[in-house]
């Protein structure tokens, strides 16, 4: 990746032909050089796009991992993510910044996908099956006596895990952008597209759908 | 303070301390009590969860995606394009007008079948002079007061009334 970082301030050069010049570059050097990228990868020039991947793909490969939560397909849904972000790179106008853009097509592409994954899963139920209920009851409990802290946040986690799994997609999108992705509710606005209050209210019903789900199947309410 | 508004104060609040008035009533309610207390529960597996680690980009990941990019995985075909240029609602939004457009360009010109109104099932008076003075025939003796049928009434009639 150095190498070709490397090779890029070398050979890239900006309209005009100026170089950008030789060495780490700096923040606004940074912007300008993706938008030089951008720019040539929108006229379908691949290896620029290439230092748009190296850039940006361990964001979103996190963004993969957390909301669609499958570590085994989290790299093969990020590829085709950066497929997509290929495809569309024309219609993207540089009026936002291309992270919001780049994180706006992962977040719709997680979202699509696990609409996909919800509709071909046969169990529709939403309630947890007796046995799981007693198990799980019993390993929070059990946890809780002990309260050796690790122990119990890998109950929590486990038991959490499972809940957004069973969740739907758009209630998983909105919680893994907050609570897992620590955004603010104005960067999942614009992420998603809405306006504050409409964020705000998803992240209630979310919230309260899982507080009900964990109380259910926790407690065998 | 009601219990209802309190839940909804502890969701909306999540990382939030608590208000007084909040706490107060928690103290004197275990129902609610044990809400924040699940809730709490609930925050530290988000917390846990958040805390996972997340997976590295294996080696060659970008390589790897540009070559399937260069084997023709970014080749779409026409239609691709154009609803990806063209924006899909706007074209779901032109496929149903132009349904609807071809559907009222099917549908008959003359308008659907209706059964006949009352006044076409009766004549007027104007119509039953010009009959009588075309036939020769009167329609006085008929029980009607200003209107005779039309269909059955100048067959029977006439043919009742043939010399």
């Amino acid at each position: 990746m150095g190498c070709n970082l490397c090779r890029l301030f070398l050979v890239i050069a900006d309209e005009e032909g100026e170089p950008y010049g030789i060495g780490m570059p700096g923040p606004a050097d940074q912007a300008s050089e993706e938008v030089q990228w951008i720019k040539a990868a929108q006229r379908g020039e691949r290896e620029p796009f290439g230092f748009l991947i190296e850039r940006y793909q361990r964001r979103v490969l996190s963004h993969v991992a957390r909301l669609v939560r499958r570590r085994d397909d989290a790299e093969d849904i990020a590829q085709e993510v950066f497929i997509k972000v290929f495809r569309a790179l024309r219609t993207f106008n540089f009026q936002s910044s291309f992270a919001a853009w780049l994180s706006r097509v992962t977040v719709n592409h997680c979202y699509d996908y696990l609409r996909r994954e919800r509709a071909s899963r046969i169990d529709f139920d939403w309630q947890a099956p007796e046995g799981e209920q007693e198990e799980f009851d019993t390993r929070v409990e059990k946890a809780e006596e002990r309260s050796p802290d690790p122990e119990k946040q890998a109950v929590l986690r486990d038991l959490v895990s499972k809940l957004l799994d069973r969740a739907p997609a758009e209630d998983r999108i909105v919680l893994g952008l907050k609570e897992l992705e620590g955004m603010s509710v104005e960067e999942i606005a614009e992420i998603l597209d809405l306006n504050l209050s409409t964020v705000k209210v998803r992240l209630h019903r979310a919230r309260k759908r899982m507080l009900e789900d964990f109380r259910s199947l926790a407690r065998g309410k | 303070m009601r219990c209802q508004k309190v839940r909804k104060m502890l969701l909306e609040g999540w990382s939030q301390d608590l208000e007084e008035s909040t706490g107060t009533h928690l103290s004197g309610c275990p129902e609610c009590r044990l809400y924040a207390h699940d809730l709490g529960r609930l925050r530290s597996g988000f917390l846990a969860l958040a805390h996972e680690p997340v997976p590295e980009p294996s080696w060659g990941f970008a390589e790897r995606l540009l070559r399937r990019l260069e084997e023709g995985a970014d080749t779409q075909t026409f239609v691709e394009e154009f609803f990806e240029r063209v924006g899909r609602r706007v074209v779901y939004v032109a496929g149903t007008l132009a349904l609807l457009l071809l559907l009222v360009l099917a549908l008959p010109s003359s308008g659907p079948l209706r059964s006949p109104t009352a006044a076409e099932l009766y004549w007027s008076q104007s119509d039953v002079a010009s009959m009588e003075n075309d036939t020769g025939l009167s329609f006085e003796s008929l029980d009607s007061s200003d209107a005779v049928q039309a269909p059955a009434a100048p067959e029977e009639s006439g043919s009742g009334n043939k010399p």
